[in-house]
Order: C-alpha cells, then sequence, then structure tokens
C-alpha cells in the first residue's frame, strides 16, 4: 500500500463529532472532576468482580472426599429405607394396594 | 503539538491546576474519545472511558513519571480501560445477560450533525453509513492488531502506539502490516 493510501485509510478511520458533542463533553468530564455526583459505570467494576470471584473460589472451604467407609454407610442406611418401604408394602393387605 | 507543552504535569501541578485540566482535556479528549469508540464500537462505553480516563489522570498525576508524553499516557490508560470493558462484556455474555453481536449502542445521529446546518441532510447519511461500515471493518480485526490499527489511525507514530500499548516497536510494525492489508480488503471501496 502506498503512503497516499494509508493517508486515506487513516482519515477514513478518523472520529468526528460536531463542536457541541465536545463542549458538552468537557463540561461532564469537569463536572465529575469537581465531585459532583456520577453514578459509577458497572464495567469499571470488572477487574474487583474478577479478583472477588477469584477469593470465593479460593477461599471457599474445600468439602473431603469421603471416605469409603461413609460410602459403605451411605450405602447401608439406603438398602435400609428400601427395606423399610419394602415392609410397609409387606404390611398392606394384598386387596388394599 | 503546541498545546502539550502549556498543559505538562507541571502546570497540572501549578498554581491553576483546574484551568490546566481543563486545557489538557480540550487538547486530547478528541483523541482518547477516538480511540476508545473504536476499540469498544459502542458510543456509551465510548463517552463513559474517555471521563474515566482523565478523572483517572487527574487522580494519579502524581505517578505520571514523565517516562512517556502524556498523550500517550492518557492513551494507555483508555487502552487499559476498553480492555476492561471487554471482559465485562465478555462476564455478562458469559452470564446471558448482554447483548447479541452487532447490538451495539451506535453513536445518536445527532452526533454526526456537521457543523455547518446546510450540509445536513446528505452528509447525515453518508456520515452514519461509512461510520457503521469503517466500525464493522474495525471489529473483523484480532484484539491487538485492533488496538495498534486504532491508535495508528489517530496518526501516532510506531514509537508513540509501542510506548502506550506495552509493545516492541517491531511487533506494532507487524501488527500495523497485518491490520492495513484486512481493513483495506474491508474498505477498498472508499481508498
Amino acid at each position: 500500500m502506498n503512503e497516499d493510501k494509508e493517508k486515506k485509510l487513516i482519515s477514513l478511520l478518523a472520529v468526528r463529532r460536531h463542536e457541541a458533542f465536545w463542549q458538552r463533553q468537557e463540561k461532564e468530564i469537569l463536572a465529575a472532576a469537581a465531585g459532583r455526583p456520577s453514578h459509577r459505570k458497572a464495567w469499571l467494576l470488572a477487574p474487583a468482580a474478577a479478583l472477588a470471584a477469584l477469593l470465593f473460589f479460593t477461599a471457599r472451604p474445600q468439602t473431603p472426599a469421603p471416605s469409603p467407609e461413609s460410602l459403605v454407610s451411605t450405602a447401608f442406611l439406603e438398602h435400609l429405607d428400601l427395606l423399610d418401604d419394602m415392609d410397609v408394602l409387606e404390611a398392606v393387605p394384598e386387596n388394599e394396594l | 503539538m503546541e498545546n502539550e507543552k502549556k498543559t505538562g504535569p507541571e502546570s497540572l501541578a501549578g498554581s491553576d491546576p483546574e484551568n490546566a485540566f481543563a486545557l489538557l482535556i480540550e487538547e486530547h479528549q478528541r483523541l482518547v474519545f477516538a480511540v476508545a469508540l473504536r476499540l469498544t464500537a459502542s458510543a456509551d462505553a465510548a463517552e463513559d472511558i474517555t471521563q474515566e480516563t482523565f478523572m483517572a489522570a487527574w487522580k494519579h498525576l502524581k505517578d505520571f513519571r514523565g517516562e512517556s508524553s502524556l498523550k500517550t499516557w492518557l492513551l494507555r490508560i483508555a487502552a487499559n480501560k476498553a480492555r476492561s470493558w471487554w471482559r465485562w462484556k465478555k462476564l455478562r455474555n458469559w452470564v446471558g445477560l448482554g447483548r447479541g453481536e452487532g447490538e451495539e449502542d451506535a453513536a445518536a445521529p445527532e452526533d454526526f450533525l456537521p457543523d455547518r446546518p446546510g450540509d445536513r441532510p446528505e452528509q447525515l447519511a453518508i456520515q452514519a453509513d461509512l461510520e457503521r461500515r469503517v466500525q464493522a471493518a474495525i471489529a473483523l480485526l484480532p484484539p491487538r492488531q485492533r488496538e495498534v490499527a486504532v491508535l495508528r489511525s489517530q496518526e501516532l507514530t510506531m514509537t508513540e502506539i509501542a510506548a502506550a500499548l506495552g509493545m516492541a516497536e517491531g511487533t506494532v510494525k507487524a501488527h500495523w502490516f497485518e491490520a492495513r492489508r484486512k481493513l483495506e480488503a474491508s474498505l477498498g471501496e472508499y481508498l
């Protein structure tokens, strides 16, 4: 690409706004700098949100993996529950089912 | 730039810092806004970033070591804020709150109105269409190429771009070469 073409491309990419736009923007920045109330933009909190998420996931207490014994006992209790249901089924007279 | 000498860090810390700050804004707001707009493709975000860039500069002026110019320092702040904005946008999209592709808040039509009211109708239509096409072409570039192209489009030198983005000058040149090739392909009809 020759220099002329590059200049044309640069001119094409330029941002143009009318004078009133720049004046309004300048006033808003000066007002904000003077400490007039302005709402914080949510996206500005993105780094803080990322840090908070990181802290949450790293600081959260890790639940230890269940030991083989407790797995057995859980299975045993579930088995007992099942047996209970079976007891109930057995206790109900057949004609009422 | 002649004004840049007037609003150096010394004048901002001098007897009339408010006036010096107003001069600094006047001098660089077009540049900062243009960079923010081209990097985010959002008029609202660009206004926010411009405001936040000057606020941050005002607040952290004491941290400015003068190793680069105020211009590249401001652009570095603006580029970092644009990156934050993108992270926020990605996060919003990830949780399903984001807008779809191409649904960014475009500039209000009156923003394109020229200062001479007599020129209005055709200029408005042409300018708005051109703006959409230019923004779409820039959006197609990968992030680093986009940043380099946006700063180059503000007539910054390779050295200034390298300082603003914290890149090696050779890397800036390589990115600009690629970006230019792609932009020429997208916007060839206007060149």
